[in-house]
């Protein structure tokens, strides 16, 4: 028998017993009676008084009554719980998963009550757990108490609560865990709970710390890194939530991209998974800021064993959407099907209106440069002269570059500002290329075909007079060689790309060939295509939103897919990081300089998607843990139940009593 | 003569039943001392008078009635010697009766019990051609019906007694004074209340035992007094001055409330048989025959 919360019933004790006594004396409504006399009375009462103080009390059912009830809610307040656990005092730390899976919605026939989020039910289980668990009271027969943690993981771990016996701060913790939209990942939860084991916890009091503490975890077993883990098959002890009759379909993944050739139009791809016994016909639709645009019936296979794998595999269909007319906007693809996991049935993502770069063309004088980049479709092409360039204040490209690519031919400087640039010539110093000399006379042996920049060119007649012998770092990227040394080369450095071509275009004859104008179309193209890039606006649960190149200190606020908004403030580099976004939706980044930019964050894992929980688990070294077998239960029993039915009998007897008038 | 007989028997039965007063037509009040009376009544006293019967001599002095001198003795002794006779005289009886509010109390009251053993008492002096004197007391004599003798006051007596009514707070020892500055010569008093009083009884039976007065003491309880039947938690009102005591009835209260009252009565007694009056105790449910008929004739006031 514990005793948990002694001396509040005390204290109620101290305050209500007298009161009661007193109430006792003050309340009564007694009956007139007329009588002849009050003299012999007074007499009588006196001499009782005199001779028998406590009669009264003695000898008045009503009041024992009353007394009887009191202790018995006094009892009940003090909250004795009969524990039936044996054994020593343990460490135990809960592992509660909220990744995107946990927030399957069971169906209810399935021996649940209520329609609850797997997570809701693993919550549950776990304050089960904890209310069961031994706790060192006043009044205990026994001295260990047991000590727990609480953790909750989806792909980063998060402690609720360090160790401690305290089952209130337990299970506030517990209640406080909430859902995401995240992968689950349960190395990282691992690992902080052994970092934890070694800490003697909140009460810092004797357990043995060496004993490793037995993890306890709440999870539908869909978890991607299991095989990664490393921990014995005794010290985990698993409880499966959810259920087998559970069907699922969702997105898996989406991608919307301009047409290469026609930027107006818009290519949407997605594919959806049907994790369901049956084939599953349903639509898909497709809408642009919130304005539908298609709905295109799908049919998905069910899912399977694969017979070359032998593993359950789920139908797969895939789908394509063609937009045009479309300049910008967020554009959502949706499964019209309901099912018990509802984050993986949108997917969304940003289209950036077509980007026309703005060129600045460092040149002395060359006219086949000029022409051929008048040829392409830019926004602006601006041409200066070297002595110009060195001039202009360099530092201001730094935030707002003006240009999306420059273009330098035969002029380097020492100190180029973050950009992207094609380098006709001697490749500028500070890059890690190195020129160790010139070579005459190069004919091209090879060149990457399938890289965008040189698609379409044929570089077969390409001969250089004159060009630099280059060495090139090792994360370079050489495009084209010629016998000697590499022809073209992209080298990233300093967070800018340098497209190399380390030759005079004047000492080749690349000007007169065809392929040289197609070569400036799609270099300039490819590094525009650089600058969009490195905006990523589609994102997946977990990754943060980064805004680079802002003023330090620069105010913005974000809007969460939930609606609710948040003030972030750019850091002294001149970014802005947003990392909270567990959850799958639109987020709205405002920024106080006027700019509003949008970001979208999609689950689209086939993994979380497939929402059958798994009733063993296989880790490292084919170990395998079965889940157990039945929900936790209740090892102890709380008291003041029957504490409370007794208070109330004991009113009705007193009722009777009263009724009866029994004189004793 | 026939007629207003019969009307005084009527009237006088709505208190007693004819069969009882033909009882009490046998009886006599009897004084314990041979007292002084106004008139030659019937009855001996020690006052030497002029009754035949000769009680004894004493010299003569300056005066004295020649015609009561002992002239044999003269002309023996040769000196003045007067005859004393025994004086026959009449017995006062003075009936005091309280009827203040407490007396209405009881199943049957206490008042009514009172005005019958008022009526048998007077009935009983009257008849024996005795004064009567009755005085009802509350918060102060009442009301008086004084010298009543023969039997011709019958019907006034038993008029007087029907229309009394209880009424008012009890003032015994203002009542006793009035009554003694009242009462001349010497006779019985019966006093019948129940003595429930605050302020006590004793001043006033202090002044009522003075004098050349027999006093009879009759203390009557209702049974609801002496056994009372009550429960619960009661809230008792005084029916006379609406004082209040709260009490819980229980077993020990109860028990403690006829101690209370046993330790009254036994107290009244005391007090009484200390100063040479008579007590006797009387409950308003029984019958008044058996008081009359039994008690008082065991205490010699009737015989």
């Amino acid at each position: 028998m514990e005793w948990l919360t002694p001396f509040t019933a005390l204290y109620a004790a101290l305050i209500t017993v007298p009161l009661l006594l007193l109430l006792y004396f003050l309340k009564l409504k007694r009956h007139e009676h007329i009588v002849s006399s009050t003299l012999l009375w007074k007499r009588a009462i006196r001499d009782l008084q005199v001779n028998a103080p406590f009669q009264k009390l003695r000898h008045n059912i009503l009041l024992l009554l009353q007394l009887l009830i009191l202790f018995a809610v006094l009892f009940a307040i003090a909250w004795p719980v009969l524990s039936m656990k044996t054994g020593q005092g343990r460490r135990y730390v809960l592992l509660i998963d909220r990744s995107a899976s946990m927030n399957t919605i069971d169906e209810a026939s399935s021996g649940y009550s209520g329609r609850q989020s797997r997570l809701e039910k693993a919550k549950e289980q776990a304050k089960v757990f904890v209310e069961s668990m031994r706790q060192k009271a006043v009044f205990s027969l026994k001295d260990d108490s047991e000590q727990t943690m609480v953790i909750a993981f989806d792909d980063h771990a998060k402690v609720m609560c360090n160790f401690t016996s305290n089952k209130q701060q337990l299970i506030y913790a517990i209640d406080s865990i909430s859902a995401g939209h995240g992968k689950s990942s349960l190395s990282e939860a691992i690992v902080v709970a052994r970092a934890f084991s070694q800490s003697p916890g909140d009460e810092a009091d004797y357990l043995n710390q060496e004993e490793p503490a037995k993890l306890e975890l709440f999870s539908d077993g869909r978890i991607s890194d299991l095989l990664e883990l490393s921990v014995a098959a005794d010290e985990i002890t698993y409880h499966s939530i959810g259920v087998d009759s559970s069907k699922n379909a969702g997105i898996t993944s989406m991608q919307a991209m301009r047409s290469y050739e026609n930027p107006d139009e818009i290519e949407i791809f997605a594919s959806v998974f049907n994790y369901d016994g049956k084939p599953l016909e349903t639509s898909l639709q497709l809408s642009v800021d919130s304005d539908v645009k298609a709905v295109r019936d799908i049919s998905v296979p069910s899912s399977g064993l694969n017979s070359e794998t032998k593993k359950e595999e789920p139908g797969k269909a895939a789908v394509n959407f063609s937009l045009s007319g479309i300049e910008s906007g967020v554009l959502e693809v949706r499964l019209l099907y309901e099912d018990c996991l509802d984050c993986d049935n949108t997917a969304w993502s940003i289209i950036s209106p077509p980007r026309k770069l703005s060129v600045l063309l460092v040149s002395a004088n060359n006219p086949a440069l000029e022409s051929a980049l008048k040829a392409c479709p830019l926004a602006k092409l601006e041409i200066q002269p070297p002595e110009k360039f060195d001039s202009m204040d360099q530092t201001a490209f730094g935030f707002e570059n003006p240009y999306d690519v420059i273009v330098l031919d035969n002029h380097t400087n020492e100190h180029l500002p973050k950009g992207r640039y094609i380098i006709f010539g001697q490749p500028p110093d500070n890059i890690d290329v190195a020129v160790s000399g010139q070579l005459e006379n190069q004919v091209i042996i090879d060149w990457r075909q399938k890289h965008p920049i040189l698609n379409y060119v044929n570089l077969i007649n390409l001969f250089a007079a004159k060009c630099c012998k280059m060495s090139l770092p090792r994360d370079a990227e050489t495009l084209a060689e010629f016998s000697e040394t590499p022809a073209l080369a992209l080298v990233e450095r300093n967070g800018s790309i340098f497209l190399l071509a380390g030759f005079d275009i004047l000492e080749t004859n690349w000007p007169f060939e065809p392929s040289f104008v197609l070569f400036c179309y799609n270099a300039t193209g490819y590094l525009g295509l650089q600058v969009s890039q490195q905006q990523k606006n589609d994102l997946k649960v977990g990754e943060p939103i980064a805004v680079e190149g802002l003023s330090p200190g620069l105010e913005a606020k974000v809007t969460r897919s939930d609606g609710e908004k948040e003030d972030i403030q750019a850091n002294p580099s001149g970014i802005i990081r947003f990392a909270d976004t567990s959850h799958v939706g639109q987020y709205r980044l405002s920024i106080s300089d006027g700019a509003e930019r949008f970001y979208v964050v999609n689950l689209l894992d086939a993994h979380e998607s497939d929402i059958k929980p798994v009733k063993e688990l296989e880790i490292s070294n084919s170990q395998t843990i079965a889940a157990q077998k039945e929900t936790i239960s209740r090892a102890n029993i709380p008291l003041w139940p029957f504490l409370a039915g007794l208070a109330l009998l004991l009113a009705c007897i007193e009722w009777l009593v009263y009724n009866l008038k029994v004189r004793i | 003569m026939y007629h207003k007989t019969t009307t005084t028997r009527k009237r006088l039965t709505d208190l007693l039943d004819p069969e009882f007063m033909a009882r009490l037509d046998s009886l006599d009040v009897m004084s314990r001392k041979i007292l002084q009376g106004k008139l030659h009544g019937e009855r001996r006293t020690k006052r030497r008078g002029h009754s035949a019967e000769f009680a004894d001599h004493r010299p003569y002095v300056s005066g004295d009635d020649l015609r009561f001198v002992d002239w044999n003795i003269y002309g023996r002794l040769e000196q003045l010697f007067l005859k004393l006779f025994l004086e026959e005289q009449d017995l006062t009886v003075h009936i005091v009766a309280d009827l203040s509010s407490s007396m209405s109390f009881g199943e049957p009251s206490k008042a009514l019990f009172i005005k019958k053993l008022t009526a048998a008492l007077g009935y009983v002096s009257l008849v024996n051609n005795n004064r009567v004197t009755i005085s009802f007391f509350a918060d102060g004599i009442e009301g008086q019906l004084a010298n009543m003798r023969g039997r011709s006051y019958l019907h006034k007596m038993a008029d007087y007694l029907i229309s009394a009514e209880c009424d008012g707070f009890s003032h015994f020892e203002k009542s006793c004074r009035q009554l003694v500055s009242g009462r001349i010569g010497s006779g019985i008093t019966i006093v019948i209340s129940d003595f429930l009083f605050k302020e006590g009884y004793d001043s006033g039976l202090r002044r009522l035992i003075g004098q050349n007065y027999d006093l009879y003491v009759i203390h009557v309880l209702s049974a609801q007094e002496l056994s009372p039947d009550i429960t619960g938690e009661l809230k008792l009102i005084d029916i006379e001055d609406a004082d209040i005591a709260e009490i819980t009835v229980s077993g020990a209260l109860l028990k403690y409330y006829k101690k209370t009252l046993n330790a009254y009565c036994n107290e009244l007694k005391d007090f009484c048989a200390r100063r040479g009056a008579v007590y006797v105790l009387a409950n308003s449910s029984d019958s008044i025959e058996t008081l009359v008929l039994k008690y008082l004739r065991r205490i010699n006031l009737l015989h």
